[in-house]
């Protein structure tokens, strides 16, 4: 039995050895949840009426800057331009 | 008088931005005209994909501003507009064309904390699955489990970030502490997960993540393990096999094809 089959052999024997109850350990990071969940509704009508505007947006590609939190980030710097 | 795919045709490319002389001569206007009503038009389904896409990318939306994303999001739907309805399937490409979104260029991160985004909000949209357990592999010698094809769980994927993309991700929530991320600290692997109404993510080690993606690949539990072993790194695939057992991070199927093929021979 070479030095992986070994290695799986005992992987196996601790995971059967498990309580089935184990939780996860490490840091997990909670993100979503349910407060997501019905994004895939139609627009409310407030968005509905922002949609509705008749004359076309500004090429503002360019003269939008970045403004979050961005700036928390160190060596993100912001380009203005 | 268009034909409907060439009415439908043009009108996707009003949305897009361009000028159809043909669809505006299509469309009746009175008091508004025919120009104006097309970008109502226009403008609602931009406001539509945009607000879906700042939906899912919000950590994205949260680093550069709304203005900022908005812009970027106006110039990514003109040029990828949804191929199936629903809105959170939405923004597949939205990463990548932030690689090569020019005044984003300050920001090098920003592309892979959409990756992120993207992740999490895959694996929040997976459907429930069997994932392997325990109890799953007690009814199998381990000579055989060594030789089971593995796959990751559905919504489960790898993600390696020359940047630190889960301090970024954690600064950039609402309500988080006022502290900064130094990008100096360099690079991250991380598993993004499926939970319960949830999605959440792990960071990896080295040896981790090379065992991961190799379980991505398809490869049996011994052809992952020696992988890991290769990384050089700390490899312990006790702790690296019961942790990810316990993040069910691991799929069920092919074991239970498996033990079904061998039950009906």
């Amino acid at each position: 039995m070479n030095t992986t089959r070994i290695a799986i052999a005992s992987a196996l024997a601790a995971a059967l050895a498990l309580p089935a109850t184990v939780q996860a350990q490490g840091n997990m990071e909670k993100c979503y949840g349910v407060a997501k969940a019905g994004k895939n509704d139609c627009q409310t009508a407030k968005s509905s009426c922002a949609g509705t505007s008749k004359t076309d947006h500004q090429n503002d590609a360019w003269i939008s800057v970045p403004k979050g939190t961005c700036d928390k980030i160190v060596g993100g710097k912001l380009t203005a331009g | 008088m268009l034909a409907l795919r060439d009415l439908q045709a043009a009108l996707a490319g009003i949305v897009r931005g361009e000028d159809q002389p043909r669809l505006e001569a299509a469309v009746i206007g009175d008091a508004i005209t025919a120009a104006a009503r097309l970008r109502i038009y226009r403008h609602h389904i931009e406001q539509s994909l945009t607000t879906a896409l700042a939906a899912t990318f919000s950590t994205v939306q949260a680093i550069v501003g709304e203005d900022f994303f908005r812009a970027m999001a106006r110039r990514y739907v003109a040029g990828d507009l949804p191929c199936q309805p629903v809105l959170a399937e939405y923004g597949a490409g939205f990463p990548a064309f932030i690689a090569g979104y020019e005044p984003a260029t300050s920001l090098p991160y920003l592309a892979d904390v959409a990756r992120l985004d993207w992740a999490l909000n895959f694996a929040f949209h997976s459907p429930a699955a069997n994932h392997l357990t325990p109890a799953d592999l007690s009814s199998l010698p381990a000579e055989r489990v060594a030789e089971l094809p593995l796959a990751l769980a559905p919504g489960t994927a790898v993600l390696r970030s020359s940047y630190p993309i889960d301090r970024i991700w954690r600064v950039s929530q609402p309500g988080a502490a006022d502290e900064t991320v130094d990008l100096g600290v360099g690079g991250v692997s991380l598993l993004v997960l499926r939970r319960e109404d949830d999605a959440a993510f792990v960071g990896l080690s080295e040896a981790e993540e090379a065992f991961l993606s190799a379980v991505e690949r398809g490869e049996t539990l011994e052809g992952a393990a020696e992988v890991g072993f290769q990384t050089g790194g700390a490899f312990d695939l006790s702790t690296t096999f019961a942790r990810l057992l316990a993040l069910k991070a691991i799929a069920a199927t092919q074991h239970h094809f498996v033990e079904r093929v061998e039950k009906a021979l």
